[in-house]
């Protein structure tokens, strides 16, 4: 994969609200690839993620998808990618079909090529009998699946999902795990964000943890596993490892820092 | 164990949520630390009191005892609290009907739901008086200030309509959950709480541009004609207003009637509220089909793909249009006023153009948030691959289409009158119809459609700016349906106005 086009290249991204959210984050995402973005709460993923699909505005740093630079040519770059929040937010009084046919213009396509596909994926996704329902009764779920039909009826290159399967039942979550497997089988590159460490550890390429706003670690399962130096641990394991790590160097950088004030 | 919540914890609660509510009402949703509060209302109350004395001085001063004239002042003025009682207190009941906010934890406690609801309508009560004693207060104050403590009573009195207003608004609502069903009577009771709210002072107002050709709704309470038909000074139909000058046994049958009418309708709601919140909360999980011979998917631009969804959402929520249209109920008085004053002597164009005007600009505010703030999906529109500058334009589009729909009829009608005054009117609208999208853009907010009634709380410049954009672009068409040249004032005034909502635009 070394020569493999990039799907995402970040490099020294920053963002600060009140303290630093994304600190000097570096990440490349080869296509084709399953990444699997791990952290606490508050790491600074979605923050990273949003300002890769250009819902934030970054402080400073480079990021660059499919090879565009989405500092530089933000259209460009939308147009090859779809982002899926954890809250599907769609229109209550639009019916899926027609919640497609207004993405599939935004995104400037054909029209009787979007159609075919919206119905498509409404029926892969269990949606067909529902197509012609406002979505204002629809629960989590459906809506969920709604908002990741609109995601991918562009064909998008790269598509960011920030924790899509929360409030899934236990069926629709295989649903969206075999579309996004199929997705990566055909080249798209998926990048996710999840809590949920087993659906990363079975599903992920690669895996990279954020912490504090930093990558404090990156690799398939088994490298991680490796550097872990125990090859039989789980991915939960491994995190909570990597993650306490990362938290007492900062607990011992920050008593260093007060050592040094107080000299 | 901890036993299951008791009333008065519950009351609490209530209390709690109810004070923050009114913080946000307030603060428009800033963060405003409680001494700024504190500070706000100390002004608000002085400015008011002021007001109070500068009405009252003069009634005081001629006062030579309780006639009927002081009677038909005091009881318009409680009929007056009571409509903007019954319709906040209406609005209150369908919002906790509908608002899915506690109501699955309140129904899954093991408290007893009948005692926590009956909390629950206590607490709209005592809210609904306090919002209103906000306004009445002062006048009370200045009336114990400059006649006697006995005016203290009006504090009773207030109490009790907001019971009655409630107790009413409760079995309003009930029945028209009964009548109507639980899917209409959310839209329903809402049309009708604005209405009410309304249609006192409206009513006043038309009544007195007739009769006495004034928009002073004063002209009514005080004329003669009223004095002398009106019922004798010791009428049951006085008992109210006798209490509110301190009359202590009509204070204590309005209270205790108010207060067994409170009871009894306090225990009715209770007891079908369970039953009745259950019906209501299902609303939500309702089908609505949507079928069309159209198929939604068509060869459109991006542009096109916005302005479409814009207006299939307007479309689809007859609540919203409702909310923006009741705006211009208020508009009946000044038109009435115009056409009573200048009739005769002013072309019917000069007349309609001005009321024509400022409904477009209401109008056109309203639906300029709704399709620049209120988007429910903003992260699927910031992420296509859209200028930012294409979607603003795709959505003023969209508002621009709507307003001129609207006008253009109307434009047609006065052209028959007058090609000049038709022509004015059309360009006053789209003046006024631009100011007011202007404004919405320079104090945009992201927000959810379903906040459209707080939009005027989360901006009182903006709305405050919309309203002075409406009248000064009405002046400007008016002056310009007459054709004169003294246009270019009311034209400046515009310029002035806009110029300031922008120096107080957030940047």
């Amino acid at each position: 994969m070394a020569n493999a086009p990039h799907a995402l290249e970040i490099k020294d991204l920053h963002k600060t609200f009140v303290e630093p959210a994304v600190d000097g984050l570096s990440l490349t995402i080869t296509a084709g690839e399953f990444y699997a973005l791990l952290g606490p709460n508050g790491a600074g993923k979605t923050t990273t993620l949003r300002m890769v699909a250009g819902l934030l505005n970054k402080d400073a740093g480079n990021i660059k998808v499919c090879g565009i630079d989405a500092g530089l040519e933000p259209i460009a770059a939308k147009q090859v990618m779809a982002w899926v929040p954890d809250e599907p937010l769609i229109y209550d009084k639009l019916t899926p079909m027609e919640y497609l046919a207004f993405v599939a213009g935004l995104w400037g396509m054909n029209a009787d090529v979007a159609k075919l596909k919206a119905v498509k994926l409404l029926t892969q996704f269990g949606l067909g009998a529902h197509a012609d329902e406002r979505c204002q009764g629809f629960s989590k779920g459906m809506r969920q699946k709604v908002a990741l039909a609109g995601a991918l009826i562009h064909d998008p290159k790269l598509i960011i999902l920030d924790e899509p399967l929360t409030g899934l039942d236990a069926g629709s979550a295989r649903q969206v795990k075999s579309v996004l497997r199929n997705l990566v089988s055909q080249g798209v590159t998926v990048i996710m964000t999840t809590h949920i460490l087993e659906v990363a550890e079975r599903m992920a390429d690669r895996i990279g943890v954020i912490a504090k706003g930093r990558l404090i670690a990156q690799g398939t399962l088994q490298e991680l596993r490796e550097t872990s130096g125990d090859t039989g641990k789980s991915l939960e394991d491994i995190f909570l490892e990597i993650v306490k790590d990362s938290s007492e160097e900062s607990a011992t950088r920050l008593e260093q820092g007060e050592e040094a004030n107080a000299a | 164990m901890i036993p299951t919540a008791s009333l008065s914890w519950f009351a609490g609660h209530e209390f709690t949520l109810a004070w923050r509510d009114w913080v946000t009402l307030m603060s428009g949703g800033r963060k405003l630390r409680d001494r700024a509060i504190l500070i706000g209302m100390g002004v608000f109350a002085l400015a008011m009191h002021g007001f109070a004395y500068f009405v009252l001085k003069g009634t005081f001063a001629s006062l030579q005892g309780i006639d009927v004239g002081l009677l038909v002042m005091i009881s318009a003025s409680l009929i007056l609290t009571f409509t903007m009682m019954l319709s906040q207190a209406m609005e209150q009941i369908t919002r906790a009907f509908y608002s899915r906010d506690d109501l699955d934890l309140i129904l899954s406690s093991p408290a007893p739901a009948q005692d926590l609801f009956t909390v629950r309508i206590v607490m709209m009560a005592l809210t609904t008086a306090l919002m209103s004693a906000l306004m009445v207060a002062p006048f009370i104050n200045v009336a114990v200030a400059l006649g006697g403590v006995q005016w203290l009573a009006g504090y009773g009195v207030v109490i009790a309509v907001s019971g009655v207003a409630t107790g009413v608004a409760v079995l309003l609502t009930l029945l028209l959950f009964h009548s109507v069903g639980a899917k209409r009577t959310r839209l329903i009771a809402q049309i009708m709480a604005a209405i009410v709210g309304a249609s006192f002072i409206i009513g006043l107002q038309v009544v007195a541009i007739v009769s006495y050709g004034s928009i002073s709704r004063f002209s009514v309470i005080n004329s003669d004609a009223l004095s002398t038909s009106a019922p004798a000074v010791e009428s049951l139909w006085w008992l109210p207003a006798h209490a509110a000058t301190g009359n202590l046994s009509a204070l204590f049958i309005s209270m205790l009637v108010a207060g067994l009418f409170f009871a009894v309708a306090t225990r009715a709601g209770a007891n079908a509220f369970q039953k009745t919140v259950l019906e209501a909360l299902s609303v939500s999980v309702d089908k609505v089909s949507q079928t069309s011979a159209k198929s939604p998917f068509q060869i459109r631009s991006k542009h096109s793909a916005l302005m479409h969804k814009e207006l299939m959402l307007l479309s689809r929520d007859p609540w919203l249009v409702s909310q923006t249209l009741m705006q211009i109920l208020y508009l009946i008085p000044p038109a009435l006023l115009l056409w009573v004053k200048y009739g005769e002597t002013a072309s019917l164009s000069v007349i309609l153009a001005p009321v024509i005007v400022m409904a477009v600009g209401q109008l056109a505010g309203g639906l300029a948030w709704l399709t620049i703030s209120g988007e429910d999906a903003p992260d699927l529109v910031a992420t296509a691959p859209v200028r930012p500058i294409a979607l603003l334009g795709a959505k003023v589009s969209a508002v621009l289409v709507l307003v001129m729909t609207l006008v253009t009829p109307l434009v047609f009608g006065i052209a028959l009158m007058s090609v000049w005054g038709a022509a004015m009117t059309f360009l006053g609208a789209l003046l006024a119809a631009s100011c007011a999208i202007l404004i919405q853009l320079w104090f945009r907010a992201q927000s959810k459609r379903s906040n459209f009634r707080r939009r005027q709380v989360a901006s009182k410049a903006s709305t405050f700016c919309e309203a002075f954009a409406s009248i000064s672009c009405a002046l400007t068409a008016a002056v310009a349906a007459m054709g004169s040249f003294a246009v270019v004032v009311p034209a400046l005034l515009v310029v002035l106005v806009m110029g300031i909502a922008w120096l107080l635009s957030p940047r």
